[in-house]
């Protein structure tokens, strides 16, 4: 019997490390012979802290372990041999990991990521061994072909292809970056892979290098990622202990070591060529392409850059075979995704899925559905850069090609779910202000067309939007679409583009009638008493902190508009139902 | 080496391997627009401006960073392009606050470049600033006598103390001037051999005579009173415009070459058509002569005289019939004029009857003061119920006591009578000083609803052929004298246009300008007051047209030209943002955008720093950086990004030459070379001075 806690970043912060720590208590002596490891996250952020009790039988998970809980159910399983029943993740919930196929992430929540030892047990540096000792470069490239892994960062660009250009670019001096910089909202699928299972990661780095000819390998890693961080530094020693990093690697003639660098967490770095200047240590501001870093790169070298999740399905693929991942998924998008599941969804969390599963499976099958059962109103795709999926569409499969016929885009796998109470305005407002605040400057069309749009967005909102407004911002967004170099102004206008193309209505009932159809938007809200229901209780005047209502005891009561400041308070405190919202 | 053949806006180009799309049009003469290329730098991709269409592509591609490629088909001036390149236009000035030209300068409406005039008086070049008015204004010495001077009204000097005398600068050079052996003359272009008649010798009709000339043109005044300078001459009062001055400014108008035919009247002594059959245009400026009627009982009486009537007999010497007791009707400057004239010409008493108050009157403050100091009697919140008469003489009036009510269209506020109160003056003479009224009838051309000479806004054009018309006598009737010059000055350029046979209308331009600065924003100037002129005192200029006032000397126009505070940016003429925001008419005030309050200017030891006025196209920054050690450097992100100095490694007495350069590649205002000692820098005198 072993116990394991999910020690990524947000189980420490559900309070882990005192959950694992009540678990050694706990076990006093029995310690010794049944070890408390650390795994990575699982995935299902809405149970942790998460234990798991591996027996020589049966796996038991337990959610949200406190202290207490801790204990008993070490003693549950060591006095009676019996799951402490009560704490078991229900059923249910287990659908969350039992309808995914875990591919990149299929050593997360089960490895402790910070032993090498754990790696290799679960075949772990067998790709590379693979590789080095039976595959030349190009045979490389062509698994990777076959296997049809695209980019997992956003674009989909297809990985073999950038890693054929980098190979034959020439060049004696050649490099292999992971961009780590993730940046959207809502995302974490990186750094739960890089502090789940960073060796993973580190492999795929080290073939793409065999296949490009590169010695030297960067990881650029956000400074808000410092567990992420640490282990990655971890898993460098130990792997340059264990001679998987070095000289002679293997005994071959590959050589090959990597270094971590911290960026100081612009959004615009996750674009390439920003990543690049800003490991040159300049400003992080996109360069122009051609060239391409698979011709001119870092240091104006070959170089080839992908994001942390491709290098983490690539060890996979070549123990099993780039026709393996090529079976699963659709005809143009090959393999697995991972997905940040999050908003008013039950079960958030990350969750790797098949290419080609429906967004309605994602939400109901594996989320549960939509929180206190509303009604789903639509899934936010790729993050600031992305679109929303209506409603009607969310039996759109979920690759490439057909996320961006319906109006978003794959992106990093940001999939956020609104409900009725989400304002589609207010939701583009969220995004604009993002990556207005994120634009770095650099193109005209980008840096104060976002500021327009955030401008003109900023007072639909608030109840000041004109004639006109919706084509303005239509216009802007499609010339910053066309006027911006980077993948950050061609897709910033995409989530008021996106809205503006499935919720017209709503930003017409801003702009001509003044109202907020989801009640989202305060200064476009009324507050009403019905005075039918009204029993005269006086509670909500009570808790209204403008004193704007007014009333006789037992008699209904009124909310005077000009002192009312649409905090909600009064219809939060009615238990009669009689305050009105329009 | 064998060229790639590129097509652009379907002209075949031969280019040379790994060149540029912009540089390849360059070489065939096809402009495409950009900010933030320069050939000395490095190419960046910034400012949108480039954005081609090329055939195949999905994406507009940036010409300065594109390589061409073999059978390349580029298109400059697609509608895509086109509308991608206005829109970076429109944002980058929705987030450029400053002025292209100064206020003063804008609110002239002969566009006189004040700022510049002033600058170089103050600079001492005198003949420079003269002959720069004279780009504008042919009679300065005049016009800077009787000028209400809207230029002195929008002076933003006012928000730290007092407004620029800007109109005693003008005479003060125009005087300096005529007082010359040889006073200036504009170089005249060759003979066109075009003829065009002038009907009016007034401010509109020299003013076309005098910019005609100097194309070449011939040009023929018509005047129908018998000496020329219209309402200059025969509406303002010797003291205040002395006609000898007028009289030498308008011979230098004659020795361009210039014929005023005086005594003549046309419709009259010579007939309209044979105007138009002998010449190649004709241009109508006939002035406003008769005065507004009053419209009230006992109005035909006799010694109820027009304000400009009086006028005119008092600076032709003509007996005017005035009595003892005067009151004049009305509350601007020709109301002044005559209040003025009628204490000069020995009224024992004269009374100023207006139906507001003091402050809303129309007159200039200073004429005001100087009635009230001649001992005029003001009264206010009256108006005339009736005149009354004895054997059909004036012998009072019965007035209406006014208050005020609601504003009116004008936003002043509308005058109400108040219910039962009147009061009866003895008088001899009342004189109408309400307003003027244009007599065109008689002459062949479509009238307006008010009887005057309807003239197309954008071409001065009337409804005949080749007939320009323009001054007090068309559309809305009569305004300022330097209306009528602006009128006019423009109005030459489209008879030039329409003789050289291609009639190009007038177009407004697209300008920056700025009205968020407040008294707040000048609290730190030193408090400098305007000159003031000399003036008679008040009991000896009572009695005589003696000038009132005299020119400012040469130390106090110099003074003064110092304290100007140079509003208009000094890159105006060749700025590439505002000559291709003109280029494409754009409209930045559609986004409403908040305004953006940077942090701080910051001087760079020679050369200044407005990052208001900055399109963050890097070619500084570039060019510090390859061209010198460096020292300029972006600090902030996105819509606060900022071009800093960084002097961290040396001194900033060491980058004198980096930072030059700097500014002189700069394509707006944001970085300008500081001039040591004058005020009118290099950019401006290639602008303004020839």
């Amino acid at each position: 019997m072993r116990f394991t806690v999910g020690m990524g970043s947000c189980g420490i912060a559900a309070g882990a490390q005192k959950t694992l720590d009540a678990l050694k208590k706990a076990l006093g002596e029995r310690s010794s012979d049944i070890p408390v490891g650390q795994v990575g996250c699982i995935g299902m952020c809405f149970n942790e802290p998460i234990v798991e009790v591996i027996t020589d039988t049966e796996h038991y998970y337990y959610s949200k372990v406190n202290e207490e809980m801790a204990e008993e159910i070490v003693a549950s399983h060591l006095k009676d041999g019996l799951p402490a029943e009560s704490y078991l993740i229900p059923e249910e919930d287990m659908d969350f990991l039992k309808k995914q196929t875990r591919v990149a992430l299929r050593n997360c929540g089960v490895i402790d990521p910070e032993k090498i030892e754990s790696y290799r047990e679960r075949g772990g540096y067998e790709a590379i061994t693979k590789v080095l000792k039976t595959m030349s470069p190009a045979e490389v490239v062509g698994e990777v072909k076959i296997s049809g892994l695209r980019g997992r960062g956003g674009a989909g660009f297809p990985t073999w292809f950038k890693w054929d250009a980098a190979a034959k670019s020439e060049g004696d001096e050649k490099y292999v970056i992971c961009n780590a910089d993730e940046g959207d909202p809502g995302a974490f699928m990186d750094r739960s892979l890089l502090e789940g299972d960073p060796h993973a990661v580190m492999e795929g780095m080290m073939i793409a290098a065999y296949a490009i000819g590169a010695a030297k390998g960067v990881f650029y890693v956000r400074a808000e990622y410092p567990l992420a961080i640490k282990r990655l530094e971890k898993a460098i020693k130990q792997a340059r202990t264990a001679g998987f990093l070095g000289e002679h690697i293997l005994g071959t003639d590959f050589s090959f070591d990597l270094e971590i660098k911290a960026g100081a967490g612009a959004f615009v770095c996750g674009e390439e060529t920003a990543l690049i200047a800003s490991l040159e240590g300049e400003r992080g501001m996109p360069r122009l392409k051609p060239p391409f870093p698979a011709q001119k790169g870092y240091w104006q070298k070959p170089s080839n850059i992908n994001n942390v999740e491709t290098y983490g399905n690539i060890p996979w693929i070549f123990r099993e075979g780039g026709e393996a991942f090529a079976a699963m998924g659709t005809e143009n998008s090959k393999g697995t995704k991972v997905f940040a599941l999050a908003g008013k969804v039950k079960r958030g969390g990350l969750a790797e899925v098949p290419m080609g599963m429906t967004i309605r499976e994602i939400i109901y099958d594996i989320g549960g559905g939509i929180k206190d059962d509303k009604a789903l109103k639509g899934v936010q795709m790729g993050g600031p850069s992305g679109g929303c999926i209506p409603e009607r569409l969310i039996d759109t499969p979920v690759d490439y090609e057909n996320i961006t016929a319906a109006g978003a885009i794959m992106g990093s796998g940001g999939m956020i779910v609104m409900d009725e109470t989400t304002c589609m305005v207010d939701m583009a407002r969220f995004f604009m202000d993002f990556t207005q605040k994120e634009s770095c400057g650099k193109c005209v069309h980008c840096r104060i067309g976002t500021k327009r749009m955030l401008e003109i967005l900023d007072r639909i909102v608030n109840g000041e939007g004109r004639d006109g407004d919706i084509e303005l911002l239509e216009e802007l967004g499609r010339g910053i679409i066309d006027g911006s170099l980077c993948g950050l102004g061609q897709s910033a206008p995409n989530p008021a583009l996106s809205t503006i193309a499935q919720f017209r209505e709503e930003y017409d009932a801003h702009i001509r009638d003044k109202k907020c159809p989801a009640h989202k938007c305060k200064p476009l809200l009324t507050y009403a008493i019905d005075p039918e229901k009204c029993t005269g209780c006086n509670a909500c005047a009570k808790k209204c902190p403008a004193e704007a209502i007014h009333g006789e005891k037992k008699k209904p009561h009124e909310i005077d508009a000009a002192f009312c400041v649409k905090c909600g308070s009064c219809e939060s405190a009615c238990r009669f139902g009689a305050v009105l919202v329009d | 080496m064998s060229g790639i053949n590129v097509t652009i806006d379907e002209k075949n180009c031969v280019a040379n391997s790994g060149e540029t799309i912009l540089s390849v049009a360059k070489r065939y003469d096809i402009e495409i627009p950009t900010l933030c290329f320069h050939p000395s730098v490095s190419v960046y991709g910034a400012c949108g401006i480039c954005l081609v269409e090329v055939e195949g592509n999905k994406k507009l591609l940036r010409a300065c960073a594109t390589e061409v490629w073999e059978g390349m088909k580029v298109h400059t001036k697609s509608e895509r392009a086109e509308k991608a390149r206005k829109l970076a236009l429109e944002l980058l000035f929705s987030d450029h606050t400053g002025d292209c030209l100064p206020p003063c300068m804008n609110a002239c409406p002969a566009h006189t470049h004040c700022q510049g005039y002033v600058g170089l008086i103050a600079d001492g070049e005198y003949d420079a600033a003269l002959a720069l008015i004279k780009e504008q204004i042919p009679l300065p010495a005049s016009i800077g006598r009787v000028c209400p001077h809207p230029c002195e009204s929008a002076c933003r000097r006012k928000l730290a103390e007092e407004a620029i005398s800007i109109a005693a600068l003008k005479s003060f050079a125009a005087d300096w001037d005529l007082g010359r052996e040889e006073s200036y003359l504009p170089e005249k272009q060759p003979p066109t051999g075009k003829r065009v008649a002038i009907v009016g010798a007034g401010p509109a009709g020299l003013t076309m005579a005098y910019y005609l000339a100097i194309k070449g043109h011939s040009a023929d005044i018509y005047e129908a009173m018998p000496q020329a300078g219209g309402m200059l001459r025969y509406g303002i009062p010797e003291y205040r415009l002395p006609k000898a001055v007028l009289d030498r400014e308008i011979a230098l108008i004659e020795k361009l070459g210039v014929k005023i035919r005086c005594n003549v009247k046309i419709g009259k002594d010579i007939a309209f058509e044979s105007l138009e059959k002998e010449y190649d245009a004709v241009y109508l400026a006939i002035g406003a002569w008769q005065s507004a009627p009053l419209r009230c009982e006992g109005e035909q009486a006799e010694g109820v005289l027009g304000g400009i009537d009086f006028l005119r007999r008092a600076v032709q010497d003509q007996p005017t019939s005035m009595g003892r007791r005067v009151a004049v009707i009305g509350g601007g400057n020709t109301a002044m004029d005559a209040c003025r004239t009628a204490i000069r010409l020995g009224a024992e008493k004269v009374y100023v009857l207006y139906r507001r108050t003091r402050s809303e009157m129309p007159a200039e403050d200073i004429e005001i003061v100087e009635a009230m100091e001649e001992g005029v009697e003001f009264k206010f919140l009256v108006a005339p119920i009736r005149i009354l008469t004895e054997n059909g003489h004036v012998a009072g009036i019965e007035l209406q006591q006014m208050e005020l009510g609601e504003p009116d269209d004008s936003g002043r506020r509308r005058p109400v009578p108040v219910e039962g109160k009147t009061e009866t003056l003895a008088l001899d003479t009342v004189i109408a000083a309400i307003g003027q009224k244009v007599v065109a009838e008689g002459l062949p051309v479509k009238l307006t609803d008010w009887n005057t000479i309807a003239a197309d806004a954008h071409t001065y054009l009337t409804d005949r052929k080749g007939v320009f018309a323009g001054g007090d006598g068309i559309n809305r009737g009569p305004g300022i004298a330097v209306e009528s010059i602006g009128h006019a000055r423009e109005c030459a350029d489209i008879i030039d246009s329409y003789l050289n046979g291609d009639l190009i209308p007038r177009t407004e331009q697209y300008l920056v300008k700025r009205d968020d600065l407040t008294a707040a924003d000048f609290a730190d100037r030193e408090k400098l007051p305007r000159v003031r002129r000399n003036v008679i005192p008040p009991e000896i200029r009572r009695t005589n047209f003696e000038e009132v006032a005299s020119t400012i000397t040469e130390e106090q126009a110099k003074a003064e030209a110092a304290r100007c505070l140079e509003c208009g940016c000094a890159d105006y003429g060749e700025c590439d943002l505002i000559k291709y925001g003109q280029r494409f008419d754009v409209r930045p005030d559609r986004f409403g955008a908040e305004p953006h309050r940077r942090n701080g200017a910051d001087d760079m030891v020679n050369v200044h720093h407005n990052p208001d006025k900055c399109v963050l196209c890097g070619l500084c920054v570039r060019y510090s950086d390859e061209h010198g050690d460096g020292s300029l450097g972006l600090i902030g992100r996105g819509f606060d990004t900022q071009v800093r100095p960084d002097y961290s490694l040396s001194k900033p007495e060491d980058h004198l030459e980096e930072l030059k350069g700097c500014a002189e590649i700069c394509p707006t205002g944001a970085l300008i070379e500081k001039t040591t000692g004058k005020k009118v820098n290099t950019v401006m005198r290639r602008q303004f001075v020839k």
